[in-house]
């Protein structure tokens, strides 16, 4: 048990020790420098195992930039004979609340031009069945798995996280405070106070994963959301979830989803992600050195690249798994071509290296 | 650098070629493509058909490893391009004694998926996963079994047929129904008749030989009249109608009037359905159907078409309840 002191999040994380490790492999990480080390096999050959892939998530390191975004791959074993984990950078879950939540009245989907929206409405099996039956697959998973937690108030998220961060198994929690498909998930992640008060609530509990605070666009400024979730002891950002959006059957006049209002996904959210991961990061995360998993609307080698110049870490795959579940590891070959290309010795020097000027 | 091989499911295979495409009445295009490595599927079962260009970057993934020009000329997608797949029933499948795969689906085309799928050619490529979901399942093949099809809903029924032959099943009837006479996609090898006696009216597929009852909205061919008309007359005249399998696909209005018919004539039934749907694995779960469930709150839960169906006993359906 190791309590934390309260101090800004960057210099709190300094001062922690570094004993995480890759999930599920045999011994401790490599640092990203070295060569092939125990868990992680060489690959010549293979550019999701190609050594220049490896990044850092604070005291986590994956085995390359990509991993995929929560609600798009269920809990594992959805994808588990198309999608090679061993591959796979990292895995988030399908968001788990307290209790379980038979999600919303269709229709839940509708594509629109260049992505969907989607109102599924936290559908998932609540907390006692995730640790009862999700978990002991995920525990068999080769990648570092992250649990997308989602609640209602404070107690919910500090209940569910807390219960998760202590079951083991998982490389860390992703705090889902935006997801704009339930009225009363608006709150958390529009509202920098607030915000604030449930991670630093959440960080209490979360003491051997990650805690990824899963930023929500829908607000006026990024920055002072992101400020507020590393101030309050966030190991990494994921940015961005979805945009609130309505579809409309103009001849019935009703709205194409049941729950009237969804989140916009997909190849549309593209710049308006690529906009707001460069918003965090040079306002907040660049300083803080606090990583930011950056997603929306990622379908391609060159997508991921420029999200990481924008100042992402690490790149999520969401919507585009529903047209390919493999596209995490097709994509690894055009980001190594690019390392190839423009002399990278590794992705990891990719963040952040926007040219302004 | 594939994924893992997955005895039971190819995923995003990108290697089905087409090599025949007809028009087998008006908007409607059966398409026959060819792949190797496809896992064994079983009627009722669909795939996921991606409805643009695979080789078109624009839609899909720029891999700039592949680009003569990386980053640039990267088109935005057409706005009536349909980005994500399209689920099809499985129209028929047949294995060449020396591997390939053979896999049609049939399209009737309404939208931009649609549209692009009509226009493919021999020799282009087809990007498609599958065999998904949980098709018919028919244990025996002594008892009676009637397999009923509505307009666009009828492929996964001829693929029951080739199987029901094949597995040696001698008392299947089919019915077939459509709005009007040229909005039935399956190939006539004689009229249909009108006064509800089944004959083999219609060309299945493999060595399915079974009498087929035709109707239509209109009565422009065949039986005037619903699926229901023609399965009454069938149910008229055998005495062992109630022991009967009845597999049906088709609209859903067409659906909740076979249920109703075939729960009054005491009749065991199979319902395949369609929701939209994203992704086919069990991840997006937008294609939702109440079922019944005992152990579940207020007796129910959502079940999801593309994992848990399509295909689904009658009973186990909410939407189709008495």
């Amino acid at each position: 048990m190791q309590l934390r002191p309260p101090a800004t999040g960057a210099a709190r994380r300094l001062a922690r020790p570094d004993t995480l490790r890759l999930v599920n492999t045999a011994g401790p990480n490599p640092p990203a420098s070295s060569a092939a080390g125990p868990g992680l096999p060489a690959g010549p050959g293979d550019p999701a195992l190609d050594p220049r892939m490896r990044v850092r998530i604070g005291r986590l390191e994956l085995r390359n930039p990509l991993l995929t975004a929560s609600g798009t791959c269920g809990y594992g074993p959805e994808y588990a004979g198309v999608l090679d984990y061993s591959r796979l950078g990292g895995f988030t879950t399908k968001s788990v609340t307290r209790l379980p939540r038979p999600g919303n009245p269709p229709c839940r989907t509708a594509e629109v031009s260049g992505g969907m929206l989607n109102a599924i409405g936290l559908a998932n099996v609540g907390l006692q069945r995730f640790l009862a039956e999700k978990l002991p697959f995920i525990r068999t998973m080769p990648t570092p798995v992250f649990a997308n937690v989602a609640g209602y108030s404070i107690d919910d998220y500090v209940h569910v996280a807390g219960a998760l961060d202590a079951a083991g198994g998982l490389a860390g929690i992703e705090l889902n405070v935006s997801c704009p498909n339930v009225a009363q998930g608006l709150m958390f992640g529009t509202d920098a106070a607030l915000l604030g008060e449930v991670v630093r609530a959440v960080r209490g509990v979360v003491r051997s994963g990650l805690l990824i605070v899963k930023l929500s666009p829908n607000v006026t400024d990024i920055a002072p959301l992101a400020a507020a979730a590393v101030d309050a002891g966030a190991d990494a950002l994921s940015a961005i979830n979805t945009y609130v959006g309505l579809a409309i059957d103009g001849e019935s006049r009703r709205p194409l989803l049941g729950n009237v209002t969804g989140g916009l996904s997909g190849p549309a959210i593209k710049p308006l992600a690529l906009f707001n991961v460069h918003r965090a990061y040079r306002e907040v995360a660049k300083a803080a050195g606090v990583p930011i998993i950056g997603m929306g609307g990622v379908r391609s080698a060159a997508d991921v690249i420029e999200f990481l110049l924008a100042g992402a870490t690490a790149v999520a795959v969401g919507t585009a798994l529903f047209l390919d579940p493999t596209l995490p590891l097709r994509v690894c070959e055009g980001v190594t071509a690019y390392l190839d290309r423009h002399g990278a010795a590794n992705v990891a020097e990719l963040t952040g290296a926007l040219r302004l000027t | 650098m594939s994924a893992p091989s997955n005895p039971t499911l190819r995923v995003a295979a990108r290697d089905a070629r087409v090599v025949r495409c007809r028009e087998i009445c008006r908007d409607h295009v059966r398409i026959e493509a060819v792949l190797t490595g496809f896992p064994a599927s079983a009627p009722g079962q669909f795939l996921q058909v991606l409805c643009h260009d695979p080789d078109d970057p624009a839609p899909r993934f720029i891999e700039w490893s592949d680009s003569p020009t990386p980053g640039l000329a990267r088109p935005a997608p057409a706005e009536d391009t349909a980005w994500l797949r399209r689920p099809f029933s499985i129209a028929d499948r047949w294995d060449d004694p020396d591997g390939p795969t053979h896999l049609e689906v049939i399209s009737r085309a309404v939208g931009p998926g649609t549209r692009w799928l009509s226009k493919l050619r021999p020799g282009d490529t087809l990007d498609l996963s599958g065999p998904l979901g949980r098709g018919f399942d028919i244990p025996d093949v002594q008892r009676p079994l009637v397999l009923i099809g509505g307009g666009v809903g009828i492929p996964p029924l001829l693929y029951v047929a080739r199987v029901l032959a094949q597995r040696g099943a001698l008392d299947v009837t089919c019915i077939f129904g459509a709005t009007t006479r040229d909005l039935l996609p399956v190939p006539l090898c004689q009229q249909p008749r009108a006064d509800g006696v089944a004959t083999r009216c219609v060309e299945l597929p493999g060595n399915a030989r079974f009498p087929a009852l035709v109707t239509t909205d209109d009565g422009s061919m065949g039986m005037r009249g619903y699926t229901t008309t023609a399965l009454r007359a069938w149910a008229a005249l055998r005495a062992d109608a109630a022991s009967a399998l009845i597999c049906a696909c088709g609209p859903d209005g067409m659906l909740r009037a076979v249920a109703g018919v075939t729960r009054e004539l005491g009749m065991t039934c199979q319902l395949c359905i369609e929701k939209p749907m994203a992704c086919g694995f069990g991840t997006c779960l937008s294609c939702v159907t109440r079922i019944r469930d005992e152990r579940a709150d207020g007796g129910w839960r959502w079940a999801l078409a593309c994992t848990d169906g399509p295909v689904f006993d009658r009973d186990a359906l909410l939407e189709y309840a008495p």
